[in-house]
């Protein structure tokens, strides 16, 4: 691990798109992670918001988030293949490396591990052409998968290079003190299937029930090494690092109190979390070169019919 | 051990046409001629020309090339044949395939095609036989040949695509998944550019190639696209003795050397490649 391996969700600043670019830029960052409503609610407008990023230099690591994806039929299931495809177009304007989806709350989907699989592996093929990975993340209160075990077990059978399970700290912490999972069975996905990790802790020992758990989560994190799961954090940081996971780590830090101080001074907060998290392993990565210009599609692309 | 049968769902049955975008359609015309083609038909409404060589079928289109902005020559688009286009088409688009719209005008032909890399199509083509697509939207070229045979038993043999570093895995997933496609044991290649992956089509009759970024990058434009057909031929050495009689010159460089496996040759502002192939003449 090196300090360009980290980066700010934008979801933790507050105000424009291009003053949370240049807070996390000014910070140190050289990625961050956007939200496809930062671009799509841009005062002037998609293209504006492409350009702010392409000026800012910083690589887009990932584009937040598909909800509510896998396991529908029908008109569910088109609409949202619809709607995915459209989150891959903005991926592709702002050359962002991965989509990611985090699992269904839907009460419509169904919890067939093979058709979930299914779904997730229809994405991943969508992705292929444009060079996007895709992540899928186990949200805690998912209405079928709820675990990363369960979120690995519908990756490992969609079968796919670029398909791949985020974690998200919280969940995994939350699924610990709430319902006694472990987290050492995090060993037992490959680094190289880990698609994305997510960085955060909270404030309080345990959350007591689903509901604390909800609000903790959409109101009340925090950076790495400012909770009070340092250890487990940390243990946890060591395993994904053992598995060979050499991809990036971005805070997902929903906080009511950080978006309403100045972008600086929590990009700075961030920053020192970089250090903390770096410090947690051994390992020091070589800088990656990803400047390489493979991808040039235009989807859809018709050149022709004959 | 017998390989087993490669499951073929969508009755893939080899490539009914390879497309060129060119903005040079005299010049790289006069390449294909070169090669044995022969222009036998014009698109009724658009800057298309249909040129034909033994089973082997190539359009080259200066209408896309100009609407895409595209300067020189460059493949475009490759079309399977299928035992049922439009469920070939539904089966991709449904397992995780961009669909392209087809810009077909009135009367013409719309032939249903996905998204490949970069910015080419794969379609999907099931008349083939009796019946031939280009006869719904191609005026035969008077006086011409339209069967004319191929030189030393040419035939499609299969495509170069390249693809970005560490790539490999993910459009071997996209062409197993949608095509049925299967990854040839390493070490098993063809011609005379033994790198990359060789992907073998579930009716054994195409190839697919994927080749990464060599180690150093730093000067080299690298795109994901499609790079060059490669013609098969059962005697190497004779058909590059009959091209070379035509006036094509053969790349002799560090790496490529034209041997009984295979050759390479520049021509018409793209490269072709020539592999000795165990398959028949389409």
């Amino acid at each position: 691990m090196n300090l360009q391996d980290f980066s700010l969700d934008t979801i933790t600043l507050a105000g424009s798109l291009e003053s949370k670019l240049d807070a996390a830029r000014d910070a140190g960052f050289s990625q961050i992670t956007l939200w496809a409503k930062d671009l799509v609610g841009h005062p002037q407008g998609l293209g504006a918001a492409a350009r702010a990023v392409c000026h800012s230099k910083l690589r887009v690591n990932a584009i937040q988030v598909m909800r509510d994806y896998e396991g529908l039929s029908g008109a569910l299931h088109g609409y949202k293949v619809d709607t995915v495809k459209e989150m891959l177009k903005i991926c592709d304007r702002v050359e962002a490396e991965r989509l990611l989806i985090c699992s269904s709350t839907s009460s419509h989907a169904s919890g067939d591990l093979d058709r979930i699989a299914a779904d997730l592996r229809k994405v991943a093929l969508l992705a292929t052409p444009l060079g996007i990975a895709v992540g899928y993340e186990a949200l805690s209160w998912g209405k079928h998968v709820s675990d990363f075990m369960l979120s690995w077990e519908a990756v490992r059978r969609a079968n796919c290079r670029n398909l791949g399970v985020c974690i998200d700290s919280f969940h995994v912490i939350a699924n610990c003190t709430l319902n006694g999972t472990d987290f050492e069975a995090l060993a037992e996905i490959p680094g190289d299937k880990i698609a994305f990790v997510q960085l955060s802790d909270f404030l309080w020992n345990a959350v007591r029930s689903a509901e604390e758990r909800i609000e903790t989560a959409r109101h009340l994190r925090v950076f790495p090494g400012e909770g009070v799961h340092s250890d487990m954090l940390s243990r946890m940081i060591r395993i994904i690092d053992r598995a060979g996971y050499r991809g990036d780590w971005s805070f997902e830090v929903f906080n009511d109190d950080y978006v309403q101080m100045p972008v600086s001074a929590v990009a700075e907060r961030a920053w020192v979390s970089a250090k903390w998290v770096a410090a947690q392993s051994s390992h020091r990565s070589v800088p990656r070169d990803r400047r390489i210009n493979y991808r040039h599609a235009t989807i859809p692309g018709a050149l022709s019919a004959v | 051990m017998q390989a087993t049968p490669q499951a073929n769902p969508l009755g893939i049955n080899g490539i009914e046409y390879v497309e060129y975008a060119s903005s040079e359609p005299t010049a790289f015309g006069a390449a294909l001629e070169t090669l044995g083609f022969q222009a036998i038909a014009r698109h009724r409404s658009r800057e298309i020309v249909h040129f034909r060589s033994g089973g082997m079928n190539i359009i080259v289109n200066s209408h896309a090339s100009r609407n895409a902005g595209i300067e020189g020559t460059e493949l475009i688009a490759f079309a399977l044949r299928v035992r049922d286009a439009a469920a070939a088409y539904a089966h991709c688009v449904d397992r995780g395939a961009w669909p392209i719209d087809a810009h077909a005008g009135a009367m013409e032909l719309n032939i249903p095609g996905i998204a490949g890399v970069g910015n080419s199509t794969i379609y999907f083509v099931d008349r083939y036989d009796e019946f031939q697509i280009y006869d719904v939207d191609f005026k035969p070229i008077p006086g011409v040949n339209r069967e004319p045979s191929s030189a030393s038993g040419m035939h499609f043999f299969g495509v170069v695509q390249t693809i970005g570093a560490d790539r490999a895995a993910e459009w071997s997933d996209f062409y197993r998944e949608l095509l049925d496609f299967r990854i040839l044991p390493e070490g098993e290649y063809f011609g005379v550019l033994p790198k990359g992956v060789l992907l073998e089509s579930p009716c054994a009759r195409f190839y697919l190639q994927l080749v990464q970024p060599p180690e150093s990058t730093a000067d080299i434009d690298w795109s994901e696209r499609l790079t060059r057909v490669g013609f098969g031929a059962s005697d190497i050495p004779g058909l590059v003795q009959t091209l070379s009689n035509r006036g094509v010159r053969f790349v002799e460089a560090n790496h490529v050397h034209t041997s009984e496996r295979g050759a390479v040759c520049y021509l018409g502002g793209t490269s072709f490649e020539f592999v000795r192939s165990h398959l028949v003449n389409a």
